[in-house]
């Protein structure tokens, strides 16, 4: 490959070295054969030529002819915004060269490059578009060089300040009474901006991510449900049996975590002792709200999978143990199934916003209402609003589902109404 | 546990939304030196890498900038009138919250200075890694603020002038304050919030020097030669100071041999909830 390579370069270098060297608009010298070889071996190489110099090397230099009243103006007078001058400049660089007209108060324009002779002394701005801009004599204004370098020469002077966009500034000595400034060509070098995803993929990416709070959720439920099996059917009990009042009290307390939060710093800060506490106190409170609102979650779902759960029981269409653990992975189940939705749904243009909508909200319900529930049983301590009215013992199954316990229906037990017939017969 | 949940809860809700591309862009500006005497220099800079050292003195200043266009813009202007020059980055207002993160490229900024002119420089840095090398310089008054930095300020060879003071304000930071001595500075301040910060009183003392140092939270590290007579006022609440090597005057604290040392630096202490170590060298 290596070879290859060479032996091409050897051609290229004898084709560019008989090529006549008024073909060169910038000379014929050795340099420049020496530069016309490199680009050609970068182009065949594949990798990018200096586009710039290549593109101003074919422009034949000349004045930019000034644009009529309201036209194209461009103001030299303050080179300290380089980045509007670079906009400004650009639109007329993009022109069509025929069409080339800009207005430079107190200077003029060139298209391609210029020198200013060592003899020479030129009053005024000047600016040149897609050229290098040479100075070894004297230029009373400031000088900018779009698309190409600036080269000030020994013994030249630029009275004002210089500015090369997206090219650089050579001082060989000259004098420059202003500032010089330099602004880059395209960006130096840009992160790695990842394609798009196809449909596929994030589809994928969603589901993948839903799993993954599945997975973790499913993990804190079965430590909740291993060490705080009693908190955690409390507050399960709370969700269950009062729930409005529960979503009630969720609610107040969102909307009062961070006033709690500030009366507690503002407390601790004032008494002298309590700013010790200050930062264990914020740690803790952040901690609690956490627990509580993960916790009361993962109560409701454990709410939901028990509901579900006995009701397929006692209809006699699910068999095994029913248990904690059980109840969260099908309450999980059910939580996350809106989520699952919008994984798979969700690029549907209208239905995957909705669908994504309706989760959100659902979750926050089942959040809301889990924290209000883990707020009224004091995380599980107090039974008050649990419905634990029979001992736990007695809540068999058979008790739960197929025994009507208020009501008509309980009036009209099997047995029930002979017994009575009986009687009064 | 929990956190993580919720993490991945949000990058769930969040999906598979993309920042913006980042554009690099570099830029340069300088002045070459044509008569001036002094400079007062404004430097600010939000985000990166930030290296400032001497220059050549027939260049007044220098400034190379690689700096994301997305957020930033370059900032150069000098004012022939005052002989002041503003350097640094202006927001383009679409940083967001954040002005830094590792998704993005870093930026980076080499600002020179002449060593020819009395200097007086004003830098303001955001969340940067900082090297500021002020040795050999004619500085005549330094301040330095840091919001959420690493800052290292040194003065490895001694200021070329009398400096009136040096003022360091740390944000929640990590600052080197080396070579205060090199420094000819009559009054230094420095104020830390939350951090570590280390004061090296070493270099060539030439004058007495007051130095002012407020602290809350923050671990002070105290380097001191003892060629040089140094003697603390402290007023300390939740802190703890090394009190070896240490005599009590009264209330102060002084180093061995302050009463014959020939150059002596009186230091005010003020510390909340710290540290105070002490290195002698």
């Amino acid at each position: 490959m290596r070879t290859r390579s060479a032996v091409l370069a050897l051609i290229l270098l004898l084709v560019g070295a008989t090529r006549p060297a008024a073909a060169d608009p910038r000379g014929g010298d050795v340099a420049g054969v020496a530069r016309d070889f490199w680009e050609l071996i970068q182009q065949i190489r594949g990798e990018p030529a200096d586009s710039i110099r290549t593109r101003t090397q074919a422009i034949q230099p000349r004045a930019i002819p000034a644009a009529e009243a309201g036209g194209f103006l461009v103001d030299l007078a303050d080179l300290s915004h380089p980045l509007a001058l670079e906009e400004q400049i650009g639109r007329l660089a993009a022109m069509p060269e025929r069409e080339m007209r800009a207005t430079i108060p107190g200077g003029a324009a060139r298209l391609g490059a210029f020198s200013v002779g060592s003899d020479q002394t030129l009053a005024g701005h000047l600016l040149v578009v897609r050229g290098d801009a040479q100075v070894f004599g004297r230029l009373q204004g400031n000088l900018v060089a779009y698309d190409g370098d600036i080269v000030v020469h020994p013994g030249a002077v630029v009275s004002g300040d210089v500015l090369a966009i997206h090219g650089v500034v050579h001082d060989r000595g000259g004098e420059i009474g202003g500032e010089l400034r330099t602004l880059s060509a395209a960006p130096v070098e840009t992160a790695v901006v990842e394609p798009p995803l196809s449909a596929g993929e994030v589809t994928l990416r969603r589901v993948a991510g839903v799993l993954g709070v599945f997975l973790t959720l499913a993990a804190l439920g079965y430590g909740l449900a291993a060490f705080g099996r009693h908190n955690l059917q409390v507050v399960s009990d709370t969700v269950s049996h009062s729930f409005g009042r529960a979503f009630v009290t969720g609610l107040v307390g969102q909307i009062l975590i961070l006033p709690t939060f500030g009366m507690l710093v503002v407390g601790l800060v004032l008494s002298v002792a309590g700013i010790l506490l200050l930062p264990f106190a914020v740690a803790v409170y952040a901690l609690l709200v956490i627990v509580g609102v993960v916790g009361g979650y993962l109560a409701v779902a454990h709410a939901m999978g028990e509901t579900y759960t006995r009701r397929r029981l006692a209809q006699g269409l699910m068999m095994g143990a029913a248990g904690s653990s059980r109840f969260l992975l099908a309450g999980l189940a059910a939580t996350m199934s809106l989520w699952i939705a919008w994984a798979l749904f969700g690029w549907v243009p209208v239905a995957g916003s909705l669908i994504r909508g309706a989760a959100i909200l659902v979750t926050w319900l089942l959040a809301t209402a889990g924290l209000g529930a883990a707020m009224l049983s004091r995380a599980g301590i107090r039974e008050n609003f649990a419905g634990r009215i029979i001992p736990p013992e007695a809540l068999t199954d058979e008790y739960l589902w197929a025994t009507p316990q208020f009501g008509v229906p309980a009036v009209k037990r099997p047995g029930a109404g002979s017994r009575t017939g009986g009687t009064g017969a | 546990m929990t956190s993580r949940a919720a993490l991945c809860a949000i990058l769930a809700l969040v999906g598979t939304e993309r920042g913006a591309a980042q554009q690099m862009r570099d830029f340069s500006s300088a002045r070459q030196r044509h008569g001036e005497t002094r400079l007062t220099t404004r430097l600010d800079f939000a985000a990166g890498t930030l290296r400032l050292a001497p220059g050549p003195a027939g260049q007044l200043y220098g400034f190379a900038l690689t700096y994301d266009a997305e957020r930033f813009r370059p900032a150069s202007r000098f004012d022939p009138a005052t002989g002041s020059v503003r350097l640094g980055l202006e927001s383009t207002g679409r940083s967001g919250i954040r002005v830094s993160s590792p998704g993005h490229l870093e930026q980076s900024a080499h600002v020179t200075l002449s060593p020819a002119v009395a200097l007086a420089l004003d830098v303001t840095l955001g969340a940067v890694d900082a090297d500021i090398e002020l040795g050999g310089l004619r500085l005549t008054s330094l301040r330095v603020e840091t919001g959420a930095s690493r800052a290292a300020i040194r003065f490895s060879r001694p200021n070329t002038t009398r400096c009136a003071s040096a003022v360091v304000e740390a944000g929640a930071a990590e600052v080197v304050f080396a070579g205060i001595g090199n420094s000819r500075c009559e009054r230094i301040v420095f104020t830390g919030g939350v951090g570590t910060a280390t004061l090296d009183l070493g270099g060539a003392w030439t004058n007495d020097a007051r130095l002012d140092v407020r602290l809350t939270m923050v671990d002070l590290t105290l380097r001191l030669p003892r060629s040089v007579g140094v003697r603390v006022e402290m007023e300390r609440f939740l802190s703890t100071f090394d009190e070896g090597g240490w005599t009590r005057d009264g209330s102060a604290y002084l180093s061995p041999g302050y009463a014959t040392s020939r150059h002596k630096v009186a230091v005010s202490l003020a510390t909340t909830v710290g540290n105070v170590d002490v290195e002698w060298r």
